[in-house]
């Protein structure tokens, strides 16, 4: 795969038609010399296969945290017609809506003495691991009105400020949830989960303002440096992972039915406008409602905290923003002049609105989208704005995160969890998991840069960086 | 027989091997389990599950997936099953223990059995098949 490539500009690559039987146009990816060494070949004929699905448009896409995954890669941008695309649960992942917020506070490193206090706290009241379960469970008709709000339903409910809904990708909400498509497993699963983290990469982090690239940009957003800020990294929980499952056997059928062949199981898909198609979609709206609702929980029992700790209004800690990385959204964008709907599909991939694009929050239309990159645990996460470029090249997406190099098994073998805690603990990251086997599992070692990816996006201009955030204290499940 | 346990950086992929559809089905629970949980010989519970599917690849993930809401909901934590194959019909006893959060919550979590790959095939004298959980 690789002696097909060709390269197009500094960090941006071609895979030509005929790299996979099928393909109806090419795949694109961005990537620089250093991050070759861990590009795996399976993933670039992942981005193949997603070009060979009925309705694509332009070309598929990668960001520069590809890896191989299920379906598309991880770091895998698809966008498709309406009329002759499919919509696939391969091209959004289990964790519908797993995403990332970030919220400010008025503290410093200076008034943050007790930060073991914090993190204990924040992990005594957070729910944090697998299995674990909200305090509250929530009730049928609750949950109908999570799936048919998001955060809007928790900020109503008094917990967060009104604000908040401006600071978050869709308002945080999606109008296509359809309810009715949420089978009850998934309803089970949801009902006593949310406002829980859950395990894997997901975390709660309290970070430092360490650098600011872009001082109007960062000034627009609320950050400044040192200041200290808190990042939630989580997603849909049992209720979309259900979802996924659920629509999986549905449109497994539907692919057969409506003849689409195709070159992995995973991509698995119906035509958009099919019942089957609309069903998923309005399935995985309503889950990534759950998810957005369920990142408003988490960052009410932050601000709450906070409060009591340090004295800090719940007012003082606006959002900066609120990104999901894992959906399917129907979008209006521009392709070869022609202003036309489209459903991008982004698995591992953010969205990154350039200024003057419908959708963005009040005061932000010369800047741009707010795009955060987590990094992974103990290594800087990143803020940066959407782009022109992004628009033009990417359907306006970017990447996500860092992505593994290491495989879980071997970063256990390889690393001792105590270890690689009382390192971070020497580089002034306090780190409260549920396990020493899961540190292991997130060491800094098993995954890619965040700066490198970062880097690579920023060269590409697709997003440009605004600052750069550390941790200072984590939790994770 | 044993499953090994494949390199894949972002997830977990296994490859299961036995003698029989049945006995594969039964040690891909058990994969499933022990990625979870680690190994789990504490059986105090048990229960009767049912899954249909209209290939024995889907019948298989559609089975894995059921342990992944019973586990959930039930609040269980598995140890191993037994399986009856009949056509495309699996009825299976599951073992394990009530979930508690000071023992269990450092497992991991499995978002979900990914169709990737998921074949059954015929090697020699065995049937195998490798599985990707989404991590």
């Amino acid at each position: 795969m690789l002696k097909n490539i060709r390269q197009i500009s500094d960090v941006e690559w071609e895979l030509p038609i005929g790299s996979v039987p099928g393909m109806h146009v090419p795949g694109r990816f961005f990537l620089s010399e250093e991050l070759f060494a861990t590009l795996e070949n399976g993933a670039l004929t992942q981005l193949a296969n997603i070009a060979t699905l009925p309705g694509i448009v332009k070309y598929a896409l990668a960001m520069p945290d590809i890896h191989w995954g299920y379906g598309f890669p991880i770091g895998g941008v698809g966008a498709f017609t309406v009329d002759e695309g499919i919509i696939s649960p391969g091209g959004v992942g289990f964790d519908i809506n797993c995403g990332v917020r970030l919220l400010t506070t008025p503290l410093t490193t200076a008034d943050l003495g007790k930060k073991k206090d914090l993190i204990q706290a924040l992990f005594n009241t957070v729910p944090t691991g697998v299995g674990t379960r909200a305090e509250k469970t929530v009730s049928q008709h609750d949950l109908d009105g999570i799936m048919e709000q998001g955060a809007g339903w928790v900020v109503e409910d008094g917990r967060g400020l009104p604000g908040d809904l401006d600071r978050c990708e869709d308002f945080g909400c999606m109008k296509e949830a359809s309810i009715e498509n949420v089978s009850e497993k998934a309803r089970k699963r949801g009902l006593p989960q949310c406002g829980t983290l859950g395990s894997g990469n997901h975390f709660l982090e309290i970070q430092r303002v360490d650098t600011v690239y872009d001082e109007t940009a960062a000034k627009a957003f609320g950050l400044a440096p040192d200041q200290i800020c808190v990042m939630i990294h989580c997603g849909s929980r049992g209720l979309g992972h259900q979802v996924c499952t659920d629509h999986l056997r549905t449109l497994e059928s539907a692919t057969k039915r409506y003849q689409i062949s195709l070159p992995d199981r995973q991509l698995t898909c119906a035509p958009i406008t099919s019942p089957e198609g609309e069903a998923y979609f309005g399935a995985m709206a309503a889950a990534a409602n759950y998810a957005w609702a369920n990142r408003q929980i988490i960052t009410h029992m932050t601000r709450e905290i906070i409060s009591g700790m340090f004295g800090v209004a719940y007012e003082e800690m606006p959002l900066v923003y609120d990104v999901t990385h894992n959906v399917a959204k129907r979008e209006e964008h521009v392709t070869d002049g022609v202003r036309q709907e489209l459903v991008v599909h982004r698995k591992g991939a953010t969205r990154a609105f350039g200024p003057d694009t419908p959708g963005l929050p009040p005061g932000l239309n010369t800047i741009g989208q707010p795009v955060l990159i987590p990094g992974s645990m103990g290594t800087p996460s990143y803020v940066l704005k959407g782009t022109a470029g992004a628009m033009e090249k990417t359907f306006g997406s970017t990447c996500h995160g860092a992505g593994r190099v290491l495989s879980r098994s071997t970063a256990k073998k390889e690393g001792n969890g105590a270890k690689i805690r009382a390192n971070l603990a020497k580089q002034g990251i306090y780190v409260k998991a549920t396990s020493n086997m899961i540190i292991a599992e997130e060491a800094p070692e098993a995954y890619k840069s965040s700066s490198a990816v970062v880097d690579v996006v920023h060269r590409a201009g697709i997003a440009e960086k605004v600052a750069r955030i550390r941790p200072v204290g984590v939790i994770k499940g | 027989m044993p499953y090994t346990e494949l390199d894949h950086t972002a997830d977990v992929l296994v490859r299961v091997t036995a003698g029989s559809l049945e006995e594969l089905f039964e040690e891909s629970a058990r994969a499933m389990f022990e990625t979870m949980y680690g190994e789990n010989t504490a059986l105090t519970e048990e229960q009767d599950v049912t899954v249909s599917a209209d290939t024995k690849d889907e019948l298989l993930c559609a089975f894995l997936s059921e342990f992944l809401y019973l586990s959930e909901v039930d609040g269980m934590v598995f140890g191993n099953v037994t399986v009856t194959l009949h056509e495309n019909i699996c009825s299976a006893t599951v073992r394990g223990t009530p979930f508690i959060r000071e023992k269990h919550a450092g497992g991991t979590e499995i978002k979900g059995v990914s169709y990737s790959g998921l074949t059954i095939r015929e090697v020699n004298n065995h049937v195998e098949v490798d599985i990707l959980f989404d991590v």
